[in-house]
């Protein structure tokens, strides 16, 4: 069955008619019919802060170590060639994989999706909405390194040596904040909004 | 066009997004989306009861996990332990108070909310009071649903481990094993609550009624 004329409400999963006159969820009266523009902006908007986000997240540093007086700072990119070159390589791809592929993947996807409501592309509209899935699913992942640190600052804490969370911490936890806020304000329709002939600007 | 209650058969997959209508099911049977292999609906009737018992037993033991040691660590005669209070002494003495906030949301009070808020949901259906109340709670819990993160936080604290296996003895605390007990609970409580299926449990019980 095609599912033009009906949408999926997101709070509770009902189904809508997707007409001018529906505003409401008519179960949850949650809304469901907010402008497309305003979706498509307000992601757009969000997905920017996280990239702006994402570069001192990588240049200022995640981990700050006090040894005996004298300090010493690693970014994650540090962090990561660190691990490897010591040999535990599952952590090191845990890593990398948390905190340096699925925010790019994510940034990426996202865009992706952006283009495609704007602009005619190959994938079909089965494959867009799993794309949506897989970008909802894989956001909190990123969270891990930022967990690691904190973790590590209350293990190691003693007066000769201390590890405390520095400024890329605070921003790469932001980032992962704002791309989660990204991914929840876009709106499904306009997947679907490309196939039926009126594209963003027309709503 | 047919009518609003009409929609009520009809059902949207949550991952490709196709609709389907719906056939009744069997007691203990399940129905899965044709395209992309995602459960859609289910049919049990003691889900309810199930589910509850659950959530009670997932509260107790994230309590004793947020209240206990998780780990004890030991670097040459220096003993440090990991408890969640200890964790925001730490973060508000290194003054990182936009991580220290984020976490206390994301750790404590997005999970407790869960629970509690799912603990009343069902413990309200199962005696059939407040319709009002199980709605506003059933969309309070679809808001919190994707900031409940104490599944990352574990695997994180698998990769603290890891980092600090050279340097230190590692000791597992009570809250440690508490920590892996609530989220094999939180995995069975997600896997067997639905959504979908909660509405057509509240419709069902209470009626369609409309407050406005």
């Amino acid at each position: 069955m095609k599912n033009e004329h009906y949408i999926r409400c997101h709070i509770c999963e009902t189904v809508n008619y997707d007409n001018s006159i529906t505003h409401n969820c008519r179960r949850c009266h949650s809304k469901i019919n907010p402008s497309l523009h305003a979706s498509y902006n307000r992601t757009l908007a969000l997905l920017i802060t996280a990239i702006i986000l994402y570069i001192p997240a990588n240049l200022y540093p995640i981990l700050s170590t006090k040894q005996f007086g004298t300090n010493s700072d690693s970014t994650i990119l540090g962090g990561i060639i660190h691990l490897w070159e010591l040999g535990s390589y599952p952590v090191a791809i845990i890593i990398l994989v948390a905190s340096v592929v699925v925010p790019l993947l994510k940034f990426l996807l996202i865009i992706y999706l952006l283009i495609a409501a704007k602009y005619k592309t190959h994938s079909t509209l089965l494959d867009k909405h799993k794309i949506f899935y897989i970008t909802e699913s894989i956001g909190p992942w990123s969270m891990v390194d930022v967990f690691v640190v904190i973790i590590l600052s209350v293990l190691i804490h003693f007066s000769g040596v201390q590890i405390y969370p520095g400024t890329g911490a605070t921003a790469f936890a932001l980032m992962v904040f704002f791309t989660m806020l990204s991914a929840l304000s876009f709106d499904t329709r306009l997947i679907i909004n490309y196939e039926k002939g009126n594209n963003v600007h027309a709503s | 066009m047919i009518k609003e209650h009409e929609l009520d058969k009809l059902i949207i997959c949550k991952k490709c997004h196709t609709l389907h209508e719906k056939v009744k099911l069997e007691n203990k049977t399940k129905a899965y989306c044709s395209e992309c292999n995602v459960l859609l609906y289910q049919q049990d009737h003691d889900m309810i009861e199930r589910t509850l018992a659950l959530v009670i037993t997932a509260s107790i033991s994230l309590f004793v996990a947020f209240n206990f040691n998780i780990i004890n660590i030991n670097i040459q005669g220096l003993e440090q332990s990991l408890t969640l209070s200890s964790l925001f002494v730490v973060i508000l003495e290194h003054e990182q108070y936009v991580v220290g906030l984020l976490f206390l949301f994301i750790i404590v009070i997005f999970p407790i909310g869960i629970l509690f808020a799912t603990f009343l949901l069902l413990f309200l259906m199962k005696v059939g009071k407040a319709a009002y109340l199980s709605k506003r709670l059933l969309i309070l819990l679809a808001h919190l649903k994707p900031w409940n993160m104490v599944d990352i936080f574990f695997i994180s604290l698998l990769v603290a481990m890891v980092k600090l296996f050279d340097i230190a003895n590692i000791e597992l605390g009570v809250a440690f094993v508490a920590f892996i007990f609530t989220l094999i609970l939180d995995i069975i409580i997600t896997k067997n609550l639905s959504f979908h299926d909660l509405w057509a449990i509240h419709s069902k019980i209470y009626g369609q009624i409309d407050e406005e």
